[in-house]
């Protein structure tokens, strides 16, 4: 196993992880009795997702929950956007419907690879994220197409989730030397290209102004008019393509809030090095 | 005339299960012909009957499947109870000792 | 028919051990006693998320962290069968959920307490599992039909959880000395509102869902069960208790009702527990921010669209 791809899975499994970790914060509080039981099936899948990356990486012992629970906290390399509270259902909706899209176009270029154990795995993580895309592009629609509350909140969380899903195609560390060892099918800008396309015609297919080019995140902006259109405020629109921040999730640079599920999610780890539970 | 799918329940206890179609022009139709269809030896004590129409699937029923290890969701997985027992009861005979 | 000869009839049914169905007859007395019942069971599945919800994060293994959400969402699940049950009885759900965030409805004692580290896991997973699946399993053969038909798979689930409660505890008690006196400190907190979940002893007489046989089995005598079942395990793994201290007698474990300090259940009773205004709190705010949510869909399909 070559540094590089310890660097890369590394990347994935925290994507997975920490994001799996948000989603289950919902678990006993979603806003409808049936979708938390379905939400709360999509946040086992990514911590099982993560579990089965660190699995790839972990050395002799095989212990998982070292490299899930037992790093430092600059040492995680997930996008920053899968670190952000959940805040609400819509940037939850809107975070889950871009992460799950964004990952579709990963693993797709993924399943190429050479590397016969990440192949199986990625493939067998692809049949259970169908799933995963049929759920959220199913809620997107019904949120975006609905009353002007929904659309509206849809809207702004939409923008500021969008403006670091970029993130996620931040290049990975040591990503030269993947492609060099020819294990890496694909480079992350070329798939972030493919994620800029795949991401401006579903979001003008729903409506929704994402991608219509807007520089920075400001949830307020967006505001129905009595029509119930969604306008922009004024001086929002910007020249250049909306994903804009590179995140730095991929090089350790995170902000508070990763240092705060950290310690939630680490600590009982921590305090209790040897043990098990 | 439209396609009704029959479900039938043995008693209370249990689930209605699906039993056959009839083909009838209204649901009123189809009770009266699915009661002597699947119920004329008493292999129920309740029916109903849906319209075709009305019933939805996945067109892809492999997104069904357990694509990932999800055996923490059976009991299976805690098997070796006896075992772990057994080893809880040593530590505690460990701990009088000492 | 008359009221009175259809209610003759209704309890010839019931002593018969016939089953009643949603679309039956069923006098007044009845369908209340039964929806209130069934809509306290479904609040206390939905409000048991939440401290274990609480745990969940600190998981301290990947494989914990999953099957405690897979617990825990195996509880929300719960409520979702019962919350139907109860709607079919008469009270829609948006009607039952307000009840419950505004604290004009009840939810299980046990519910109301705090929870601090991993040994609650244990201690819910375990002993609490263990108390809900003994008065479940006691409903199994209740009058109420659709009530039965649910409380099947809610009982198989619980089988499931009392394992993996079980699993932790074990962990725990083969693990360092810290890890057990996580479980003990988590014990002594526990002991007292488990005890209380089983309820005073039932005054037979006055208990109509009793005499509807609704329920099957008193409150002291399903308390017995359990102390008979889980206090030679608990005593084993080395674990005391503190009051009410159960003891031995004639191969049953008891303990004395003037043991029992009921001044904490009186509270709670009141909506006035430990945790009861943060975590009811806490879902109304979750409930209010998120109408916009339900109106979304409550919108016609969008299928034809």
């Amino acid at each position: 196993m070559s540094r590089a791809f310890e660097a890369v899975v590394t990347a994935l499994a925290d994507d997975e992880l920490i994001l799996g970790h948000r989603h289950s914060e919902w678990t006993g509080y979603a806003p409808h009795i049936e979708e938390d039981v379905a939400f709360a099936s999509i946040a086992q899948d990514e911590i099982g997702h993560a579990s089965s990356y660190y699995s790839l990486i972990a050395g002799a012992g095989h212990d998982v929950d070292a490299l899930a629970l037992g790093r430092p906290a600059d040492a995680y390399r997930n996008a920053v956007i899968c670190e952000r509270p959940n805040t609400d259902w819509a940037f939850t909706l809107a975070r889950h419907w871009l992460y799950d899209h964004a990952d579709d176009i990963r693993s797709q270029a993924l399943e190429q690879t050479s590397e016969p154990k990440l192949r199986q795995l990625v493939t067998k993580i692809r049949r259970e994220e169908r799933y995963h895309l049929l759920h959220a592009d199913y809620w997107m629609k019904r949120v975006a197409q609905g009353p002007v509350e929904a659309r509206s909140r849809i809207a702004s969380a939409m923008a500021s989730a969008f403006a670091e899903a970029g993130g996620l195609f931040e290049p990975f560390e040591l990503e030269q030397e993947a492609l060099e060892e020819g294990w890496l099918p694909v480079a992350s800008p070329v798939l972030r290209t493919r994620f800029l396309e795949w991401a401006t015609s579903a979001l003008d297919e729903l409506g929704l102004p994402g991608a219509t080019g807007r520089e920075e995140t400001a949830p307020s902006e967006f505001v129905a008019s009595s029509s119930g259109d969604l306008i922009a405020g004024e001086g929002s629109l910007a020249k250049e393509p909306a994903v804009v921040a590179e995140g730095g999730g991929r090089r350790g640079r995170h902000t508070d809030d990763l240092r705060e599920l950290w310690i939630a999610m680490t600590t009982q780890y921590r305090e209790n090095e040897g043990a098990t539970w | 005339m439209e396609v009704f799918e029959v479900f039938r329940r043995a008693g209370h206890r249990d689930p209605f299960e699906h039993c056959g179609n009839v083909i009838a022009p209204d649901s009123d139709m189809a009770l009266l012909l699915a009661k002597e269809c699947f119920l004329r030896r008493q292999e129920g004590q309740h029916l109903w009957v849906v319209a075709r129409s009305d019933i939805h699937s996945f067109s892809d029923e492999s997104v069904l499947e357990l694509a990932a290890d999800k055996s923490y969701r059976f009991a299976s997985a805690y098997r070796d109870v006896m075992h772990k027992r057994e080893r809880a009861h040593d530590r505690v005979r460990e701990l009088q000792v000492s | 028919m008359t009221y009175d000869e259809r209610l003759a009839s209704f309890t010839e049914r019931i002593e018969a051990g016939d089953k009643v169905e949603a679309e039956d007859w069923m006098p007044d007395d009845f369908r209340k006693g039964v929806l209130k019942f069934i809509e306290m069971h479904a609040n206390s599945e939905i409000m048991g998320a939440l401290p274990e919800r609480e745990c969940l994060p600190a998981a301290p293994s990947l494989k914990r962290k999953m099957s405690l959400c897979a617990k825990i969402q195996d509880e929300v699940g719960h409520s979702q069968l019962l919350y139907r049950v109860a709607e079919d009885l008469g009270k829609s759900r948006d009607a039952m959920y307000q009840d419950l965030i505004t604290a004009k409805s009840k939810f299980h004692n046990v519910f109301h307490y705090p929870v601090s580290h991993w040994g609650d896991v244990a201690i819910i997973g375990w002993l609490i599992d263990g108390a809900a699946l003994v008065t479940q399993a006691a409903l199994l053969d209740s009058s109420y039909a659709p009530y039965t038909r649910v409380l099947k798979r809610i009982c198989s689930e619980e089988q499931l959880h009392l394992r993996h409660g079980e699993d932790i505890t074990l962990e725990m008690s083969s693990g360092t000395e810290k890890q057990r006196a996580m479980f003990q400190e988590a014990l002594d907190r526990w002991w007292l509102p488990i005890i209380h979940f089983f309820g005073p002893r039932t005054v037979v007489s006055k208990d109509l869902l009793l005499r509807w046989k609704v329920k099957t089995r008193t409150n002291e005598d399903l308390r017995q069960e359990f102390l008979d079942r889980y206090v030679p395990k608990i005593t084993e793994l080395g674990y005391t208790f503190p009051a009410p201290i159960p003891f031995e007698q004639d191969g049953h474990w008891l303990i004395k009702d003037e043991d029992i300090d009921w001044g904490p259940l009186d509270a709670i009773k009141r909506n006035e527990g430990p945790e009861t205004a943060r975590r009811l709190g806490a879902r109304k705010d979750m409930y209010d921010s998120h109408r916009w949510v339900r109106e979304a869909l409550a919108e016609p399909s969008m299928r034809a669209a």
